[in-house]
């Protein structure tokens, strides 16, 4: 059995406050390299927060975040998809009035500076190629040309995954993907997960409220109730623990739990 | 320049700017009334402001009508005009495009057609002067010179905007205009008819800009572009803090005791230069204007 | 606000595509076969049309394609008159030079309005390069030590090595040649990864900040490239011109432009180029009539608005594609 490596993504004593209001406290979750982590809560419990944090478009009043050994926590948000790290947004933050083409064609931004041909043609060679591969992976071919607007809301998720997916991240932060979605897309979502875990060796951390996604796919989650961590395991331990049980459904659920 | 005149100087440049920024307060009223409620900036405010001056001269001096009768006229034909303007063109405009800047430039075009009816009835070839109804002798504010009249625009000005703000924070109509402002679907589902909310908006801000014309007229020189003073009303909103009703109001008095400041101290040349350089130096150093609290982060 | 994407080769066949080609080839003969054929008054009008083409390119980078906008054209523009103007008679280099120069200057003051303008969004954008605008047609028209102040700048002939320029049919190939290369500049800049950063600046920040976009050199980088090319349009006029007043570089130039990219269509440089040509001809052909001009302008405006907000090429395209397509 190989040694215990450090985690990939590292998150110490994460402590996010506004104004007079602690949204997260101390925070500590890591998650290991290859896996798909989920981080679940009720409402309000800071997870979309610390999501912000860990892609950095917030800035923790304290606490550590470290990547493959370094410390992003203060690293401006442009330099993520840099060092590999991609991410969706919950409210969809697609690029609307442009095609599906070129909302992917984008998301290799910092790809297509490497050399000036790529830089100046609108569509440089190897990327054009990787781009058609990811429409592929995500079922868009038939709607490269279509503008991302016009897209109806599921196809429009998978768009900012394969977006993301054009960074060639190491780790990919995703931001409630499965909300709106129909069971059908929740599989199809379910697949493409498990696909770029086993063959692409990506890395996964998930905001998520839709439970059967993250009990499917996880390898390990995190439970926030008002900010600070009350579980932490696999599915089956999460899924059975009492504070967690407490969290979504009160004291009342868990007395049933333990009498039924 | 020595502290004595220093000091008349000041308190001239006070007592001046408050007239005319009494003026510009209400036109500045006006476009914040429209931009709170609907987001669109009204770049006809001035040719409004204009037309309403010319409609009432007209009235007044052409067809020799009496005063009581010219007043509720234009205010009447603003209102109608305004109105109707937002009902037939600008809900249409809305419905064949989202984006504000397809209103906005339907706002200029009405600009162009105000002034071009203006000066096509011949009324805007030579600058015309609107007869004074208050005496113009002077009186003295301490060491600062005004007339009767300016006293008289001051206080109806003030009384305007007095009214004004009654309306819009005691009465039904102006609730249902501030929940138009904040959230026109909730305010349709408490039924709030949109339409006709906008309708009545868009009228308020005519008649309160012909207010500013029947003000002013006698003051200064009438011409087709008089409308170029609603730049003194946006760099108002603008100090003021775009989406607030208070703020536009002090900004306006700001705006005209600073445009009085400049040409007692500086020049009468740089007083057409004072108003865009207010609008930079809010804009670029605290947007927000003085009572526009502070700036939101989207959220992500 | 964007129409179809230049990068996809079904949009490159499509647009040189029968009627597309006709049309096309149609321009350029016209074109070339202008000054020979025509008076020096038409020739005048094309001269001037072609700078409104370059102003309205300059114009769609920073608003169509970066979405800023950018109320303070006219005033890249006369820095670009101006500097042009004064470089040529300065020195005895060839024109272009003079025009490079213009070009530089404007591109200059632009980066730093960017600069200044990175906290502004929408109508506060607007109002505050309005506002920058009308500042500097103060300065054209008070300074009078260097811009001649109210009484306007003479501009000396444009000189290409032993050749003068003194008419517009002597102007007209050069002006369309500069014209051409600001189309073929623009064009570039779009299909670029620079111009796709732009776009994605317009439709999301807060994804373009994702995609690794440094959101605000973008943004400062399409003000100063529109300026630039603002200030390349002076250098063109002073082609053909003889002369330059204050008076035609306020909000009303700027409002001319605006309204050129919008009517032709926000977003897509065909639009631009449409609605300079359009708009540029409806404008001359109402100066004739003078006293219902504004009121026609207006109208015209307010008509578009109503009816075809996403411009002329947009509007013409639907009706076609209805009339193939059926109802």
């Amino acid at each position: 059995m190989a040694a215990e490596s450090s985690p990939f993504l590292n998150v110490e004593g994460l402590t996010i406050r506004f104004g007079g209001l602690t949204a997260v406290g101390g925070l500590d979750m890591a998650v290991a390299k290859g896996s798909i982590h989920a981080l679940i809560g009720p409402n309000g419990a800071g997870k979309s927060t610390t999501f912000n944090c860990i892609s950095r478009f917030y800035t923790p009043s304290a606490g550590r975040i470290t990547y493959d050994g370094r410390d992003i926590t203060r690293m401006p948000a442009r330099e993520m998809a840099g060092l590999g790290i991609a991410r969706s947004f919950q409210n969809l933050e697609l690029f609307g009035e442009l095609s599906v083409f070129e909302n992917v064609l984008i998301g290799a931004h910092v790809h297509a500076g490497r050399s000036w041909r790529d830089a100046i043609s609108a569509r440089p060679r190897g990327i054009v190629e990787h781009v058609e591969q990811l429409l592929e992976r995500t079922g868009l071919t038939s709607y490269a040309q279509t503008k991302a607007r016009n897209l109806d809301f599921g196809h429009q998720k998978m768009v900012e995954i394969a977006r993301a997916l054009a960074i060639r991240p190491k780790l990919l932060l995703l931001d409630e993907p499965a909300a709106g979605l129909r069971n059908r897309e929740i599989a199809a979502l379910d697949r493409l997960l498990c696909e770029l875990r086993e063959r692409d060796g990506l890395t996964i951390l998930l905001v998520e409220h839709v439970m059967q996604l993250v009990m499917s796919i996880s390898d390990k989650i995190t439970v926030l109730s008002f900010g600070t961590k009350i579980a932490e395991g696999t599915a089956a331990e999460v899924r059975a623990n009492p504070a967690v049980i407490e969290a979504y459904l009160g004291r009342e659920a868990v007395q049933e739990a333990a009498h039924g | 320049m020595d502290l004595q005149l220093a000091l008349i100087f000041l308190q001239q440049g006070i007592a001046s700017g408050l007239v005319s920024g009494s003026v510009y307060a209400l036109l500045a009223l006006a476009i914040v009334v429209i931009f709170k409620t609907s987001d669109v900036p009204n770049f006809a405010q001035g040719e409004v402001f204009m037309a309403a001056g010319y409609v009432a001269l007209y009235l007044f001096v052409f067809q020799k009508m009496p005063i009581w009768v010219v007043l509720p006229a234009t205010l009447a034909i603003a209102f109608l005009a305004m109105a109707l303007f937002r009902r037939f063109v600008l809900d249409q405009v809305a419905k064949s495009a989202k984006d504000l800047v397809y209103l906005v430039i339907a706002t200029l075009g009405l600009s162009y057609v105000l002034k071009g009816l203006v000066r096509r009835t011949g009324f805007g070839d030579t600058p015309r002067s609107f007869p004074a109804l208050v005496s113009t002798d002077s009186v003295m504010i301490g060491q600062a010179s005004v007339t009767m009249l300016d006293l008289a625009i001051f206080g109806a000005a003030v009384t305007v905007m007095a009214a004004f703000f009654w309306m819009f924070n005691y009465t039904k109509t102006g609730r249902a205009m501030r929940a138009v402002g904040m959230n026109p679907k909730a305010a349709q589902l408490v039924g709030v008819d949109l339409r006709r909310c906008h309708m009545l908006i868009w009228g308020l801000s005519g008649v309160i800009s012909a207010i500013a014309a029947l003000l002013i007229s006698p003051k200064i020189l009438m011409t087709a572009d008089m409308g170029s003073i609603v730049m003194l009303a946006f760099a108002a909103a603008i100090v003021g803090g775009f989406s607030s009703l208070p703020g536009a109001v002090v900004g306006g008095f700001v705006i005209g005791i600073v445009e009085n400041m400049v040409g007692l101290f500086i020049s009468s040349r740089a007083i057409v230069l004072a108003p865009f350089l207010a609008i930079l130096i809010v804009l670029v150093l605290r947007p927000q204007g003085l009572f526009g609290g502070k700036l939101t982060i989207k959220k992500v | 606000m964007s129409s179809t994407p230049l990068d996809s080769p079904a949009t490159a066949r499509r647009a040189l595509s029968g009627p597309a080609l006709i049309g096309l080839v149609a321009a350029a003969l016209v074109a070339v076969a202008l000054p020979v054929f025509t008076s020096g008054y038409v020739v005048y009008i094309a001269n001037l049309l072609l700078v409104f083409v370059v102003l309205c390119l300059g114009l769609h980078i920073v608003i169509g394609e970066t979405g800023q906008f950018s109320m303070a054209h006219a005033a890249f523009y006369g820095i670009g008159i101006y500097a042009s103007a004064l470089a040529n008679r300065a020195v005895d280099l060839p024109y272009p030079v003079a025009m490079l120069f213009g070009a530089l200057v404007a591109g200059a003051v632009g980066l730093f309005i960017g600069a200044l303008a990175l906290r502004m969004r929408d109508i506060y954008l607007a109002l505050a390069t309005f506002a920058f605008g009308e500042a500097m047609q103060w300065v054209f028209a008070n300074w009078d030590s260097v811009t001649n102040g109210p009484n306007g700048l003479r501009i000396s002939p444009a000189r290409f090595g032993p050749i003068d320029i003194l008419s517009d049919k002597q102007a007209y190939p050069f002006v369309l040649f500069f014209c051409l290369v600001m189309i073929g500049l623009t064009v570039a800049i779009s299909r670029s990864r620079l111009g796709r950063s732009f776009r994605a600046v317009r439709e999301s920040e807060v994804a373009a900040m994702a995609m690794g976009i440094d959101v605000r050199r973008a943004r400062i980088v399409s003000f100063g490239l529109s300026a630039a090319i603002a200030g390349f349009a002076g250098g063109m006029f002073g082609l053909f011109q003889t002369f330059i007043h204050p008076d035609s570089l306020g909000f009303q130039t700027t409002i001319l432009v605006l309204t050129m990219v919008v009517v032709g269509g926000l977003g897509s440089i065909a639009g631009a180029i449409g609605g300079a040509i359009v708009f540029g001809l409806i404008s001359e052909v109402l100066r004739q009539a003078p006293q219902y001009q504004e009121i026609i302008y207006g109208a015209i405006l307010i008509l578009f608005m109503m009816y075809a907000p996403r411009g002329l090429f947009a509007f013409i395209g639907d009706r076609i594609r209805e009339a193939r397509h059926g109802r």
